[in-house]
């Protein structure tokens, strides 16, 4: 058995050898590598086997510890308190030092906003611009600023919906030109982008921890772990047309954190 | 030859001593001592075919994909040492965590092997780690998400979780250096701190001695190293090399061309991380939807079970030795396992923190649970929240309860003593029972 093992294990271990040089698909070469190992397997297992070796062989366990203290030399014994703390902030000190240098690691903080400026274009991942009657009534788009595409935390959710159904709030008359409502892609939960938009009940729904927004209501969340709204951003239409953003978003965008206060 | 190389060995070293001490070493022998030994060899499978990738892979924003996704149309070894990598790691974590359930239920942990349950707990963070910098490497659609995720629980850590997330991605995410502070994570950090810690623990398992079931605490009873003991571990290597190969070849692991390249405003729907990362992620879908301020800072929904939740389960983790040691009030040394049945109520605990991992790696898919029984997310997300803190009892008491009946049964059968005694012969012709050590 120890010897059809090992004759198994040369065997495939040559062929894997051979289906590698000659691009073999990866199922045969693996397989084949596999058997290999499953010879090796068998052959030790035969051979341990084999041995009939005694699994009762005994030897002393010996107790490691407690042992006797080791001596100190007298006069450092006498003098240990103050100079024994003294070493010891020592290296404390020392230890914060090594960590000084992970705090200077930190860049300066990313400017705060998007790219999103006012009078800047919207447009789709192909950079094409976007005209209020782009979308149909029920569509929906992910949206960049012109020439920006990409850029961090700018991504869009763009929806067009039916004219009278959007809650427009108070202070954000006129952002959302013919039913074009267009609310930050990024969760406030994790930052995921949130990537599904469900027609029939007007809300986005974020794929990894199922936050859901509601598009009618100021993208405000009402089921999942997310806790503020998704940020909406402010659109016009320009001379020619085309969608327009008034400005930077208001609100963060993206996840809360100790420092981004609103 | 060998005999050549032993004796140039042994005339400048003195070695022989050393490998007699090594070849002559009785290991005590039982199927389930072979547990952390898969672990090992994983590990080494991990460095092996990792050593490789990085001859491949290019640590930059625009080329990382492709230098990951081109392995499979340039070669077919280079995909499958891609597959093989993954599915170690996916075993390397199983294993250790399969391991470290032997060692909890048999009481392994207990003086004088304390610390080498925390280097083991410690090993357990730093492989799952490991995995997670690893698997975000290719910079996929899939993993870029995870990543982001990450990065939003790094800025949900109240006072430094700007400054930590700003380190980590070179500022504001996705951030240019981001993949390139991930590789020297993934390849040059977290391996050697496992390698180290491996070798302290394995120095001290041959140090103190291995744990046996036998119950003779004065003898290690087992196995001689050579060639007995030698054989039945390269057969678990051959075994271990095998089932992950097989595994490779046919089914694939993470495959990232049909995730395609990060953007980041793309998601995969569903999006799960890896297994071991898991129930992280069902913590944070059934988490409460509810941030507060502390002096105007807000501390995010994230904070509580992305940050709290595993602190707090792995600082008991890593105390369980003291907490059990304190629960027992027994500080004594201990060499003879015990049965598992043998402390009901840590069959109990340790059986509901596994239930609680088990339902919140659940949690972690409940979308497409509830797309598969048409119910609304939503009412997933109630059963879980539900599920994870009763659940997770009703499994610990019955597992105890269980337990405790075995216990029982073993006991009225007289299959399984727990006491072990010398008799002695005292004066009056009779016999004295005397305590053997402590014999669990």
């Amino acid at each position: 058995m120890t010897r059809a093992g090992l004759a198994i294990a040369i065997l495939f271990a040559v062929a894997a050898t051979l289906a590698a040089a000659f691009h073999a698909s990866p199922a045969i070469l693996g397989w084949l590598a596999a058997i290999a190992a499953v010879g090796i397997t068998l052959a030790a297992g035969a051979a341990a086997r084999d041995l009939q070796a005694p699994d009762d062989l005994r030897e002393p366990r010996h107790a490691r510890g407690p042992t006797a203290p080791v001596p100190e030399p007298p006069d450092m014994a006498t003098r240990r308190g103050a100079f024994g703390r003294l070493w010891g902030i020592a290296a404390g000190a020392f230890a914060v030092l090594g960590i000084a240098p992970f705090i200077a690691l930190a860049r300066k903080p990313a400017p705060r906003g998007t790219a999103w400026t006012a009078g800047a274009r919207v447009v789709t991942p192909d950079n094409l611009p976007v005209r209020a009657d782009t979308l149909s009534v029920g569509g929906v788009a992910t949206v960049f600023p012109a020439d920006r595409v990409g850029a961090p935390e700018s991504a869009t959710m763009l929806i067009r919906l039916p004219s009278d159904v959007l809650r427009v709030q108070p202070d954000r008359t006129g952002w959302a030109p013919d039913g074009n409502v267009a609310y930050s892609k990024i969760c406030t939960h994790a930052g995921c982008p949130v990537a599904i938009y469900r027609h029939a009940s007007y809300e986005l729904y974020c794929p990894c921890h199922q936050s859901v927004f509601d598009v009618l209501d100021a993208a405000k969340p009402v089921s999942g772990p997310a806790t503020r709204a998704l940020p909406q951003l402010a659109l016009d239409v320009d001379a020619e047309g085309y969608l327009i953003a008034r400005g930077d978003y208001t609100e963060p965008v993206g996840p809360d954190s100790w420092d981004r206060t609103l | 030859m060998m005999r050549g190389i032993v004796a140039f060995l042994d005339d400048r070293f003195g070695s022989n001593a050393g490998a007699r001490f090594v070849l002559r070493k009785i290991y005590p022998d039982h199927w389930s001592f072979y547990l952390g030994e898969f672990a090992l060899y994983a590990f080494m499978l991990l460095v092996a075919t990792g050593v490789w990738l990085t001859f491949v892979y290019q640590a930059n924003p625009t080329d990382a994909y492709d230098s990951v996704a081109s392995l499979s149309r340039a070669a077919p070894i280079g995909y499958l040492m891609r597959q093989v990598h993954h599915w170690s790691a996916v075993a390397f974590v199983a294993a250790i965590l399969i391991h470290m359930a032997r060692i909890f239920f048999t009481a392994a942990f207990r003086k004088p092997r304390e610390l080498n349950w925390v280097v083991g707990v410690t090993m357990l963070i730093l492989a799952s780690l490991t995995g997670f910098t690893g698997y975000s490497l290719p910079n996929d659609a899939l993993s870029g998400v995870g990543l982001r995720i990450a990065d939003s629980v790094l800025l949900a850590v109240p006072f430094i979780g700007n400054w930590a997330s700003d380190v980590f991605t070179g500022g504001g995410f996705p951030g240019p250096l981001i993949l390139q502070h991930l590789y020297t994570i993934h390849v040059y950090f977290l391996p050697v701190i496992i390698a180290l810690l491996l070798s302290a623990h394995l120095g001290m398992l041959v140090y103190q001695k291995h744990t046996q079931f036998v119950r003779e605490p004065q003898n290690v009873v087992g196995r001689r190293f050579w060639p007995d003991y030698a054989l039945r571990t390269l057969a678990a290597l051959g075994a271990t090399v095998a089932v992950i190969l097989a595994l490779a070849a046919t089914v694939e692991i993470n495959p990232i061309d049909v995730y395609g390249p990060y953007k980041d405003w793309t998601a995969p729907n569903p999006a799960v991380p890896d297994w071991y990362a898991a129930f992280l992620d069902g913590g944070l879908r059934i988490g409460p939807s509810f941030e507060f301020t502390i002096f105007g800072h807000p501390i995010p929904a994230l904070f509580l079970p992305a940050v709290v939740m595993p602190l707090v389960v792995l600082s008991i983790v890593i105390a369980w030795p003291w907490i059990d040691a304190a629960f027992t009030r027994d500080h004594a040394k201990h060499d003879v396992l015990v049965p598992p049945t043998f402390a009901p109520w840590r069959v109990g605990f340790g059986s509901g923190l596994i239930a609680a991992g088990t339902f919140l790696t659940l949690a972690a898919s409940d979308d497409a649970q509830a797309l598969a029984i048409h119910q609304p997310v939503q009412s997933m997300v109630t059963f879980y929240r539900i599920l994870v803190p009763l659940g997770s009892l009703l499994v610990g008491v019955l597992a105890g309860l269980f337990a405790r009946e075995l216990r029982r049964r073993s006991a009225a059968h007289g299959t399984e003593s727990e006491r072990v005694v010398a008799l002695r012969r005292n004066e009056h012709g009779g016999f004295d029972e005397e305590p053997v050590g402590s014999a669990l």
